[in-house]
């Protein structure tokens, strides 16, 4: 008995060893971003280990919030993304409920429909797509960015949300109905409240989907003062220097990633539970 | 409009909203008739009205940015369109998918590119994935702190800064990995092992330049060169040797949305069925492979969908990684990459459609064949 008591133990530290030694090789990147950001240049490029700078310097930090165009960029970033997930979020909400809670016909058709856009990589329409906003005279403005989410973009999205609306219990709506609620009541203020977890869910992948996009704002803004945080951190390394500003990189990576480590701080219990809710059984 | 880059989309934004709103009541009213005309009972009038209504936005969209853009994509891939010339676009047949199904070399490599981040780096992506799902599934403290660590990575995503933090870590020289790497030749034992990986690595993406360059003379010097001398270290970002294998890298970083599938998929199994085979003597591993992975093979096969659809559409770490470097892009380069720079650097728009259509065919195919082959390995019966 006690040899197995012994054998139990050893096996989780096993375990925890595993566990912690991945942990590491997963969140080295983060580490490394945030202590390069404090190096100097000469250190980033040091041919031995710096772990730690000997002496922390904010030079980058102060550099970069003297650059008007990471500021700006910054700004345009939180700008375009707030005002594309507002849009988003609530068409998707409208859509997600006229396909779990509401009979029509043609349902099922539009549904499968709706399911096979997601097989169509987005790359194939950007195209005609920008043909399209060229023509509109989009070309050079945030619209290309914005305009597509609010007529619900995003099937995974409202397939998510469809599948927590269906679980609703049926008798809410109705006994709401007899009281003489509209659909549009129904779905605002009944729906919607009970579908907070599941909001939260999409509301985060949305946001990362926005905030990390790199080829639509690539596509349509051509000058510097529209550009997204994406691409003005990707001008920030150019392949033709012989030396890289690894510290200023560093320190816009920082500032880039902390809204998504925030958010996903908050947001972990929705998401890292939300595969389980949506049920994915054949 | 205004000139104003802020007021212009705050604009335009309020009037789509309107436009959404005046088609939404439009389509509505005209199920509504339709129901109506084809003598349905009140109430499924009404539904036909409601569900149109909340419905709308999708269609239109669908209709918008969807359907007419392929229509016109198709038609283009047949033409001679360049938006620079302001021509317009001129009806060539087959000529542009013979190009480039037969004579361009750059479309080939992206190809084969792509094709080798999927047949390698797919199955690594996954496998990853499926170890840490199978690490986290003990009941044990602090579970969600590693499942959160192991997440992290798929919210920074691909993130430019955070491929920008991979391009400093993989600097050839001076690069934190490397000189990881260079520091574990000190351990004994673990040498063979890195210059095994080393060469395994150099000839198998030698071959597959080579299928690309249509001779095989750089696998036969890597052969010939032999096994890699003590303190040989990876070339990453720097040689066409290894210019996928750091995507590759990237994509093993990534694995938490795959490892959640997993997670979830391991919950649903039966207690039961292991306490059962555990009475019976079955070992952890005959489990493994007798119980566990049967009855995980719905979703291996999800994760196999999409991620094929997601590695077949690779394009952000290419561009951030690879942009502008000449010597490199042909062995890093990516089919949407490749669309991307025909399209919107040389403003091909008809060979970018075509382009687009070869890798909406590619990606369909790939996955109606695995849908075709899915009752052959896929277990649902046993749920």
């Amino acid at each position: 008995m006690k040899t197995r008591h012994l054998l139990h133990i050893f096996k989780r530290l096993l375990l925890y060893l595993l566990l912690t030694a991945a942990t590491v090789a997963m969140s080295f990147p983060l580490f490394w971003m945030i202590s390069s950001s404090f190096k100097t240049i000469q250190e980033t490029n040091s041919p031995g280990i710096v772990w730690i700078p000997r002496q922390p310097t904010l030079e980058a930090y102060v550099g970069i919030f003297q650059n008007v165009n990471f500021l700006r960029a910054y700004f345009n970033s939180v700008f375009v993304v707030s005002l594309a997930m507002v849009g988003t979020l609530i068409s998707i909400a409208a859509v997600a409920y006229a396909f779990s809670r509401l009979e029509w016909p043609g349902r099922n058709l539009v549904f499968f429909l709706m399911l096979s856009t997601m097989m169509i990589p987005p790359q194939a329409l950007i195209v005609p797509q920008y043909v399209f906003f060229n023509r509109l005279g989009w070309v050079g403005t945030f619209n290309p960015i914005v305009i597509p989410g609010y007529f619900a973009g995003g099937a995974a999205m409202i397939f998510l949300l469809r599948q927590a609306m269906a679980q609703i219990p049926k008798e809410l709506d109705e006994a709401a109905f007899i009281d003489g609620a509209n659909h549009i009541q129904i779905w605002w203020e009944v729906i919607l409240p009970l579908s907070k977890a599941p909001l939260a869910t999409i509301a985060t992948f949305l946001f990362v989907g926005l905030w990390n996009n790199l080829l639509t704002p690539l596509m349509y803004l051509q000058t510097v003062d529209l550009y997204t945080l994406p691409i003005f951190t990707a001008t920030l390394y150019n392949i033709n220097q012989t030396v890289q500003p690894w510290p200023t990189i560093m320190t816009a990576a920082v500032l880039t990633t902390v809204p998504l480590i925030v958010l996903f701080f908050f947001a972990q219990r929705y998401i890292l539970d939300s595969v389980v809710i949506s049920g994915l059984k054949g | 409009m205004p000139q104003n880059p802020y007021l212009n989309v705050l604009l335009t934004a309020l009037l789509t909203v309107f436009f959404i709103l005046a088609s939404s009541f439009v389509l509505a009213a005209l199920a509504w008739l339709a129901a109506r005309l084809f003598r349905r009972t009140a109430r499924e009038q009404q539904n036909a009205f409601a569900g149109y209504l909340f419905a709308a936005p999708w269609i239109t969209g669908f209709l918008i940015f969807v359907l007419v853009p392929l229509g016109f994509s198709l038609y283009w891939s047949f033409t001679d369109y360049r938006v620079t010339a302001s021509a317009p676009p001129q009806w060539v047949g087959l000529e542009n998918y013979r190009q480039l199904l037969l004579a361009d070399d750059s479309f080939r490599a992206s190809l084969l590119n792509t094709l080798y981040l999927t047949v390698l780096g797919l199955p690594l992506q996954m496998g990853a994935a499926l170890l840490l799902a199978v690490l986290l599934n003990q009941k044990m403290r602090g579970e969600r702190l590693f499942r959160m660590a192991f997440y992290l990575p798929v919210i920074l995503g691909f993130n430019t800064a955070v491929l920008l933090i991979w391009r400093l870590m993989l600097n050839t020289g001076t690069g934190i990995i490397n000189q990881l790497w260079r520091a574990a030749y000190q351990i004994p034992g673990i040498s063979e092992l890195l210059r095994a990986i080393i060469y395994v690595q150099e000839i198998s993406a030698a071959f597959f330049l080579g299928l690309n360059n249509r001779s095989f003379n750089l696998m036969y010097k890597v052969v010939e060169a032999g096994f890699p001398e003590v303190n040989r270290v990876p070339l990453w970002v720097q040689s066409p040797l290894w210019s996928k294998m750091a995507v590759i890298l990237l994509m093993v970083w990534g694995c938490g949305a795959m490892m959640l599938i997993f997670i979830a998929g391991l919950n649903n199994i039966p207690k039961e069925l292991h306490e059962a085979a555990q009475v019976d003597g079955a070992s952890p591993w005959q489990r493994f492979w007798k119980i566990t992975l049967p009855l995980l093979t719905p979703y291996i096969f999800y994760n196999l969908v999409v991620g094929l659809i997601s590695t077949l559409q690779i394009f952000e770490p290419i561009f951030v990684l690879y942009r502008d470097n000449q010597p490199l892009l042909s062995s890093a380069i990516s089919m949407v990459y490749y669309l991307w720079q025909k399209s919107f650097s040389h403003f091909e728009i008809g060979y970018g459609a075509a382009i687009s259509w070869v890798i909406l065919v590619i990606i369909l195919s790939v996955t109606l064949v695995q849908f075709a082959l899915q009752n052959r390995w896929v277990h649902y019966d046993i749920y």
